[in-house]
């Protein structure tokens, strides 16, 4: 067989989409060593972008004092790091992905908060549908979770439209009430009459432009729900139902008409509510200046509902956040916000399952419904003595709705307060969700401790290595020692996650985790970034804390920004009571919240899952996310291109080893010693990945020589199945391509009737190393394979890879890991290449499976009899 | 004992709400703060602080002379010059002024406080 032969063969595999992608390369003949010099590139910069982001995650995260300046002089280099980034990545890709625009459009969000250059939408009013991400301020906190929850979580949402901040800045000054807003001269210490300022506003008038804009919208609104449809006019605040509540601050009127000068009313009512007292106090406490809050209005369908109510997604006295808080009341829901009667209460417990707990049936002495008769009121009526106490909603509502409440909590990463209403269809509405605080977990008594620093004069270390502080901050709950990256899935709220190595999947528990240890990991990783964002106190590189810490004990964590660890058995209220104020407190600081916010368009990361159909350009949110698509892409496009040398170098050498391993080599740069000439021998070769995979498939006693005995029908089977895999059967490939350089292997080998392929880079930052190999296929029946790949999952889980299986295709992944650690993985890849080689014929059944995992792991590679 | 006083002088809003926060509530000193030289020199003449921290680039009156006026005034009064960036000859003049320490933006808080804990009696 030709090499020709194979690749095409290879080529075959992949699919159709892959191999009109490949047979695009191929025409064009690009030096393979060109496309590896940009993809280093790409690594380099991408880190040295990384490396900013954690320098601006840190000093801005409240223990640095900073100003402007600051984020002026770090944030275009930020940038220019970007784009150099893009611009290899295009080349490495050849304009594959069009990434500039994303890229575009939030370097532009950025500069806005930077230099106040407005670039966001130029509509003062639009409907819920139309609203993007990136006008999450325009239409203020409310109005965007709402948006969040229709437009990406397809929610029953009423149908809404909101009068952005914009259309709030032209009401002011159309009505030149910006001046009443500022002190008058001589009086600069006094604030302006807060009482002559909402008089002035209840006066004022709306701009012609956007009383006509505001005209088409309700005529649309009538159209679609009849004229005596009316609307619930909501406050939506700037930073309302974000960091800070501002609950029960504003004013809502519900049961609007959908007519012009009511609306208009309405609307100035929730302007002149910025300025009442209590609201003042709220924003002073916010460090706001004087009408500097802005307001955004929502304007929503009035539901006539049955029944109302409230959910919060955990419980905010008890810090259980696996309990599901219901409220419930017949009519409007004021009463269960403000609390003035005895409402229904649930508590739905979340296991593998909802399930109600608790279901307490309130008196419901009154209810609130809307006023037919005069538009624009509700009114209170004693509730009728048949309804009073009967439960107004069923088990099946209450688990619906603790169903999309777990949802919605799922989706915003923290739990929530919602509220909801039932309409007399029985149609569940979702009315609002914003952020649950939730009051610190209970304490018990003080234990010994262990202390643990950066600083090497204080040995001996609890852990192996120092650790690196990733975020600081306390934390204390059970430990829970993640194996395999689907154990997520059952991981018990409120623990602290210990794993072997950090990964971007580790964002689906963020709302519940603790704290994050691990044994390997770096500041600058993708997980790094999310927990910064997130606040969750980690520690990375420990070295062997999934040794060390027992799985289900109970620890308290502290960590600071001096490097500082400090691991305690049991709760420890000292600890926890002792440093928790200083963010919040910063936090209450507007210039520091407004500075900050830079930050929501550059370290958040969205982009998790490189299999999603969300993994696109258009998916990118921040420049972490850029960061995140450049580098998967950039990964794939080395993966796939390596085999494209073949065709544009002949240098292909043979490596002469102690297995028939078949392997001819490609060095695209400084992966072999000076002078070499075929056949090349294992100490020829200086690619450092390269070299670890060799010593581990050459490993004493891994490479089985013994026969394994095929039986027919496994035989005739691979036959059909890889007539196109591999086209000679002989069991002992000849063919297999090693595309290195000093710091980098791509191999595809096929041996008998099952085919490896790793890829690594192996380089001096552990920020830009990888280690992808993907096992496929076999000899023998489905069954017997598939017990092969637990095998290889097993083993492969045991040393912090991530995995996914598709039948007897397995795909793992293992990133960021430093490069003594790759080396040392790779050489365990290396023999289990060769000791899975015959092994799906040796595995009868699945005990076998975990004597031969256990074997290999003893480092025992004999087959029994 | 009674708190000892803090002078902060910066013309970021950022800087003083920062510093005064983290000085006052976490280490309970007694905290003004000011967003030009001039208004601070005032204060400066009123009354008489353990510690000044001042940037050194501000419109009308900077840091240095800043400096020299607590010098002058309250020669035992200690004060930690702030700058943008890290500025070598600003350093070099502000250390002939006898300043106790300098920091370049941004400031790591906890250096700033054990700074703060060294020059005070």
């Amino acid at each position: 067989m030709t090499p020709s032969d194979n690749t095409s063969s290879i080529i075959k595999t992949l699919g159709d989409s892959t191999t009109k992608w490949l047979r695009n390369r191929f025409a064009k003949k690009r030096p393979l060593d060109e496309i590896y010099r940009y993809f280093k590139k790409v690594l380099e910069s991408n880190n040295h972008a990384l490396e900013l982001i954690t320098d601006m995650g840190q000093k801005l995260d409240g223990s640095y004092i900073f100003d402007i300046n600051y984020i002026k002089r770090i944030y275009p280099e930020l940038a220019d790091t970007l784009r150099t980034s893009i611009d290899l990545f295009n080349r490495l890709t050849r304009d594959n992905y069009a990434i500039e625009p994303a890229f575009a459009h939030i370097d532009s969000l950025i500069s806005e908060v930077i230099y106040g250059e407005g670039t966001a939408g130029d509509d003062s009013i639009l409907f819920l549908d139309d609203v993007q991400w990136f006008r999450a301020r325009e239409v203020g906190g409310k109005s965007f979770h709402l948006s969040e929850l229709k437009n990406n979580l397809r929610l029953n949402i009423p149908d809404t439209f909101v009068l952005t901040t914009r259309a709030y800045d032209e009401f002011l000054q159309y009505n030149q009430l910006q001046e009443i807003l500022q002190p008058a001269p001589g009086d600069e210490g006094q604030e302006p009459d807060a009482k002559a300022v909402q008089d002035a506003i209840m006066a004022g008038s709306f701009p012609p432009h956007l009383e006509e804009q505001l005209d088409k919208i309700l005529q649309t609104m009538r159209a679609r729900h009849g004229s005596k449809a009316t609307l619930a006019v909501r406050s939506s605040a700037e930073e309302e139902d974000d960091l800070f509540s501002f609950a029960g601050q504003f004013e809502t009127i519900l049961n609007v008409p959908i007519a012009k000068q009511d609306v208009i009313w309405a609307c100035k009512k929730v302007y002149a509510s910025l300025f009442n007292s209590n609201a003042l106090a709220y924003q002073k406490r916010l460090d706001y200046a004087f009408g500097g809050l802005r307001m955004a209005i929502g304007c929503v369908l009035q539901i006539d509902p049955a029944v109302s109510g409230v959910i919060y997604t955990a419980n905010p006295v008890s810090g259980n956040v696996d309990e599901i808080l219901i409220n419930a009341t017949w009519g409007l829901g004021t009463s269960v916000v403000d609390g003035t009667i005895e409402v229904d209460n649930y508590v739905v417990e979340r296991g593998n399952s909802l399930q109600i707990r608790e279901s307490k049936v309130g008196s419901k002495e009154y209810m609130n419904i809307l006023d037919s008769a005069q538009p624009g009121r509700i009114r209170e009526i004693p509730t009728p003595d048949d309804k009073k106490n009967l439960p107004c909603l069923s088990p099946t509502f209450v688990l619906e709705l603790a169903a999309k409440a777990s949802d919605i909590e799922k989706y915003f990463r923290t739990p929530q307060d919602i509220e909801w209403a039932l309409d007399a269809d029985g149609s569940i509405f979702l009315l609002q969700s914003r952020p649950l605080k939730i009051v610190s977990p209970q304490v018990k008594a003080d234990l010994p401790h262990y202390t643990q620093t950066t600083d090497s004069a204080h040995r001996p270390f609890l852990f192996k290595k120092p650790g690196i502080v990733v975020q600081k901050g306390i934390a204390a709950g059970n430990v829970y020692v993640l194996h395999r990256i689907d154990e997520l899935n059952g991981f018990p709220k409120g623990a602290i996650l210990v794993a072997h190595s950090d990964s971007p999947h580790f964002i689906r528990i963020m709302p519940f985790v603790a704290a994050i240890i691990t044994d390997t990991g770096s500041v600058t990783s993708h997980m790094a970034s999310v927990c910064r964002e997130f606040g969750i106190p980690t520690i990375v590189n420990t070295g062997d804390a999934t040794k060390i810490l027992q799985h289900g004990g109970e620890i308290t964590l502290a960590a600071d920004e001096s490097g500082e660890i400090t691991i305690v058995n049991g709760l420890d209220n000292s600890i926890l009571k002792s440093k928790q104020q200083h963010i919040r407190k910063m936090e209450e600081l507007y210039e520091y919240r407004r500075q900050k916010y830079i930050l929501r368009h550059i370290a958040p990361l969205n982009l998790v899952n490189p299999l999603a159909d969300e993994f696109t350009p258009a998916k990118c949110r921040t420049l972490h996310d850029i960061l995140r698509f450049i580098h998967e892409k950039s990964v794939q496009e080395l993966i796939a291109i390596s085999q494209h040398g073949l065709f544009g170098k002949p240098s292909l050498l043979r490596l002469d080893i102690d297995v028939p391993a078949g392997i001819h080599v490609l060095d695209i740069g400084g992966g072999l010693a000076a002078k070499t000439k075929s056949p090349l021998t294992a100490d020829d070769i200086a690619s450092l990945p390269f070299k670890a995979l060799l010593k581990g498939m050459t490993w004493k006693g891994a490479w089985n020589t013994q026969a394994v005995a095929l039986n027919v029908k496994d035989f005739m089977g691979s036959v059909g199945r890889f007539s196109v895999l591999a086209s000679g059967a002989s069991g002992c490939a000849e063919n297999n391509i090693a595309v290195i350089s000093k710091e980098y292997i791509n191999l595809h080998m096929s041996l008998g009737y099952h085919f490896n392929l790793v890829d690594s880079y192996c380089s001096e930052k552990a920020a830009n190393n990888h280690i992808y190999f993907r096992f496929v296929g076999g000899a023998t029946d489905i069954v017997k394979r598939s017990r092969r790949i637990k095998l290889i999952d097993k083993i492969l889980v045991e040393f912090g890879f991530n995995i996914n299986i598709k039948g007897d295709l397995l795909i793992a992944r293992l990133s960021h890991v430093a490069q003594e650690e790759i080396i040392e993985t790779l050489t365990m890849v290396g023999r289990l290449i060769a000791y899975a080689r015959q092994m799906d014929a040796v595995l009868r059944d699945e005990n076998d499976v975990e004597l031969y995992t256990k074997r290999f792991l003893e480092g025992n590679f004999e087959f029994l009899e | 004992m009674s708190k000892y006083n803090i002078l902060i002088i910066d013309d970021e809003k950022i800087v003083c709400d920062m510093m005064k926060l983290s000085l006052e509530q976490e280490e309970g000193y007694e905290v003004e703060s000011f967003l030009n030289g001039a208004a601070a020199l005032e204060r400066l003449k009123e009354k008489k602080f353990d510690m000044v921290v001042t940037d050194f680039k501000m419109k009308g009156i900077d840091g240095l002379e800043v400096l020299r006026t607590v010098k002058q005034l309250y020669p035992k009064t200690a004060v930690i010059m702030i700058t943008a960036f890290a500025n070598l000859d600003v350093a070099i003049e502000a250390l002939r002024e006898d300043v106790h320490d300098f920091f370049p933006k941004p400031i790591k808080i906890k250096d700033l406080k054990e700074s703060i804990r060294k020059a005070l009696p």
